[in-house]
Formats: structure tokens, sequence, C-alpha cells
């Protein structure tokens, strides 16, 4: 396995608070890895500082390209797709438009327009909506543009931000496995943010536990589903 | 009955006017989320710059492209020297540095063209709007319908017009598709000053050229960006041939208001519209996830 994603140290700082006090981890490329813990962890705040939206030190790289000193706009371009909480839909275009967007720093037209049907595979009830406004979207069917968003760039690391918030069971499910199908059939390497850690951990090869700021445990996604004691303490199931 | 649509004919072509104010308010408004109080004045300096390129000897559109193209790099150069550095800071401090633009503006105009009203040619002949009326304010409009129409195209067609009305929407969101966010706000200053430009160009002839031409009009211009909505090009050009056309009526048909009065309707106007619907006709209402 290749080395995807390398985080050494990493700090993080909203004004002058930080949120996170040296977290390291690694990634395999076509890998899914679930970053989990309660509320306020930093689990949100990680991928905010890999995309550069916030002030950071330590290390971040992405095969060996070194991200902190990178603008968040350029992070895109080198491969970055980030779904961030609260989906980031552009409610006033069109699912279509929406899609276009994510492929805004592409230029292959052909490759863009090709793409877009391979969103619409996986997504069939965005092709039914194509014309409408994303705002008029539910819920569910918004999480599945933002990730179809982030596809289009056709990304090298792909980070989701709680993808279950606020659906259903059942549309989470329906989600996961197309995230599943995503990994498995175009190799895309998903970073994810959980806290719903028992879906996260049948999706995810490994898992780190973050609380307050720190890595407290890694490991295989096995491993923590089968460690009754720590899902208790640090998972809640 | 002649008269009514005499009346409203010439509404309409001072309604292209305000509707290219209006229409500029609301480019900067979508980006930064503040009025432009010096859109007027910006205007006026760049009538005063197609005017100079007109003494330097430049035929009419020679000095109009010019003056349009010269507006938009100004315009661009406002916002990266003076307003990105405020981007984060409070709304006052926006607010101040839009007053100040607005006076400096003023003085420098002053300073190099002094206060005197000059006359301005129009390209269709002498005083177009009360001349021939007829054929000359329907070429005022087109011109302006015209920048509209492109501008339309621009936004609904183009890659870059997708990613300034994203930007616009959804700043964050758009940076992490990989639009840059600051050159869009660049842009959309670009794009108000030069269609500013335009509006100060077909006005002058009536209003003749001084560093105060766009006084009033700036006012008609916010009027018809406040009844259209401040974040809706097209209720924009809607409210800007709405005011043209109300405040020509009024001015004509309703004895009180007469022609001293005119002004007195647009600032009815946007009071009437904040207190009704004070997001404007067409703004569509914005919900906020708390």
């Amino acid at each position: 396995m290749t080395k995807l994603l390398e985080v050494r140290d990493l700090h993080a700082f909203y004004g002058r608070t930080a949120a996170l006090h040296g977290i390291s981890f690694d990634m395999d490329q076509g890998s899914v890895t679930a970053l989990l813990g309660a509320n306020g962890a930093g689990k949100t705040t990680t991928l905010r500082a890999i995309s550069g939206m916030i002030k950071r030190t330590g290390e971040i790289r992405l095969r060996d390209r070194s991200l902190m000193k990178t603008l968040t706009e350029d992070i895109v371009r080198i491969g970055v797709a980030h779904v961030p909480a609260g989906r980031g839909t552009f409610l006033k275009q069109t699912v279509e438009d929406n899609l276009r967007l994510g492929a805004i720093t592409r230029h292959d037209k052909a490759g863009i327009a090709a793409d877009v049907e391979m969103v619409y595979g996986y997504f069939p009830i965005l092709k039914e909506r194509r014309t409408q406004p994303a705002g008029l979207l539910s819920g569910g069917e918004q999480q599945m543009l933002a990730v179809g968003r982030a596809l289009m760039l056709r990304p090298k690391l792909l980070l989701l931000d709680e993808p279950s918030f606020g659906l259903a069971p059942l549309i989470v499910r329906e989600i996961f496995s197309i995230l599943r199908r995503l990994n498995k059939e175009e190799k895309v390497s998903i970073l994810l943010v959980e806290q719903n850690a028992s879906i996260a951990l049948e999706l995810a090869d490994h898992a780190y536990l973050i609380e307050t700021g720190r890595i407290v445990f890694a490991g295989c996604a096995s491993d923590i589903r089968n460690n009754e004691q720590l899902r208790r303490s640090y998972l809640g199931y | 009955m002649e008269l009514l649509w005499q009346q409203v004919a010439a509404g309409f072509a001072s309604g292209a006017i305000y509707a290219c104010i209006a229409l500029a308010l609301v480019m900067i408004y979508q980006a930064i989320g503040h009025v432009n109080f010096a859109q007027g004045e910006m205007a006026m300096f760049s009538t005063f710059l197609a005017w100079q390129l007109m003494q330097w000897g430049f035929s009419y559109w020679i000095a109009f492209i010019g003056a349009v193209g010269i507006s938009f790099a100004a315009g661009i150069v406002i916002d990266r020297l003076i307003f990105k550095p405020v981007r984060a800071g409070p709304v006052l401090t926006q607010i101040i540095m839009f007053v100040g633009l607005l006076t400096v503006i003023n003085s420098v105009a002053g300073f190099i063209w002094d206060f005197t009203s000059k006359p301005f040619p129009s390209p269709f002949g002498a005083n177009p709007l009360f001349g021939s009326w007829l054929i000359s304010t329907h070429q005022a409009v087109m011109i302006a319908v015209t920048f509209m129409l492109l501008l339309y195209g621009f936004f609904r067609y183009t890659r870059v017009g997708l990613a300034m009305q994203s930007a616009a929407e959804n700043p964050a969101s758009a940076k992490l598709v990989g639009i840059r966010v600051e050159w869009m706000i660049a842009l959309g200053w670009g794009m108000a000053a030069s269609i500013g430009a335009v509006a100060g160009l077909l006005i002058a002839p009536i209003v003749f050229l001084e560093p105060n031409m766009m006084l009033g009009i700036l006012l008609y211009g916010f009027a018809a960006a406040v009844l259209g909505g401040l974040s809706s090009p097209g209720g924009a050009v809607f409210g800007g041939f709405a005011v043209g056309i109300i405040e020509n009526l009024s001015g004509i048909f309703i004895p009180v208001v007469g022609a001293e009065m005119k002004l007195t309707i647009a600032l009815l106007i946007i009071i009437s519209v904040l207190v009704i619907k004070p997001t404007g006709l067409f703004s569509v209402n914005q919900a906020e996830r708390v």
C-alpha cells in the first residue's frame, strides 16, 4: 500500500484558541479511513485544517507534497475534494450546475460530461432533478449532490464531514452503500468524519479515535468494532 | 394621450440609466453584502475620463469604450487596494470606506476638471432625450439594454459567470470547489464600475458633466435596487424601469409633484418598499440555518 496522506503533529487554531493538540495519522491510497469521536473532539477541525480553511501548524503531506503553505483553492486543484458539514450546496443553482461547479477547475469538456453521467449513474435521483434548483432537494438528496459534486473533481482524496447528519437511517444506509461502491469501483480514497461510529466502522478500513484534539486510539476498523470497552467508553454503542 | 406615451418613453430612457446604476449596486452588494455609496461618484469619474479622451481628440465611441475599459480596471484596483484589506473588518469600517471613497473621488474630479458644468456630447446629436426624443431615447435604451443582455448572457452561460454567482451565494463552499473567491469579488467591482460608466455616459448629456452630477441619479438607482431587491439583478433592472416611469409620470400628472419634487418620489419608493416588503419585489427569501 502506498501512503496517500500523512499528517504529523498537526495543531489547529480558531483565533488564538487551539482546537487540535498535535494530531498524527496516515492514510493509505485507496482506503477508507474514519475519524471518530464525540462532539467537539476536533474531527471537523482536522478536515478543515487539511483543506487549509483555518490556521494550522505541523505537517500535512499528500503524496509527499506539503499542503501547509497552500491556499484552499489550490489544495482543491491538487486533488482534495472536501464535502463540508452542512453539505455546502449552492442552493440557487440547478443540480447539474452544482455538479459542474465541482469540476470548475477542470478544462476537459468531454471528461466533465462523462463524469456528470457517472455521478447520475450512482445517484439516479439527481438525474431526475437535474434542472431543479438544488435548494428544492431533500436533505438526503442534497447529501448525494454534495458527494457527486466532490466526485466531479476526480479527487485523489475525498474528505467527508458527517455525511449521515440529519438523515433518516434508511437514507444513511443507502448513501454509505454508494460510498462503498465508489471506493471499490472508482478507487476513491475517503477520509470520513462521523459521529455515527457503528456505520462508519462498517465502511472504514482504518479508524482513529479523537478526544479533545488528541488521538487516543488508532487501528483497524475491525479491532475497534470488536473492542467492547473502547466502544462503550468512546463511541457509546 | 400622446403626452402619456411620450412620458412613458422618456421614463424608459431614464429608467434604463437607473437600471444600470441599480445593477452596479447589486453586483457589489451580492459580492460583499454592502451598498456601494460611491457608485455614483465612480460613474461620474468614468464620464469625466470619457470627456477627457474626447478633449484629446478621440471619437465618441473610442472614448466610450476607453472609459468603460479603464473603469473596469479601476474597479478591480479599488477592491484589491482599498476594500480587500478591510474585508473581515466591522460593518462600520466598510461603510466609512465607501463614504471616504465617495468624497475622495468627488474632490479629485473637482481638482482635475473643476466644478463648472461642462456640456457632454451625445452620440445621437444634441440634447437627445428632449430633442428628437423618439429616436434618441430609443437608442439610449438600446445601449443600456444591450449591456444588460450581455451581462445576463455572461452570468447564464459562462463558467466565470457561474463561478461568480456561486462565490456570492456561498463563499466558503465556492473555495472548496476551487473558485478564487477574492478574484470573483474584484471582478464584480470591475463590472460594476463598467456598468456605472455606461450609466454616467448616458445621463451626462442631460444633467451636464460636473462632479456632483450623479447625486440624484444614485438615489434613483438606489430606489430601483431596493424596489427590485438588492440581491436580484433582474429585479434591479425591473426596478430601474419602474422608477423611471413612475418618476416621469408623477412629475407630469400629479400637480403637487412637478419637476422639483421628483426626487422625493425616489425616497418615497425606498421607504414604502422597506416598510412593506423589505427584501424587495424579486428577492428570494434567505432562510438561514441556525
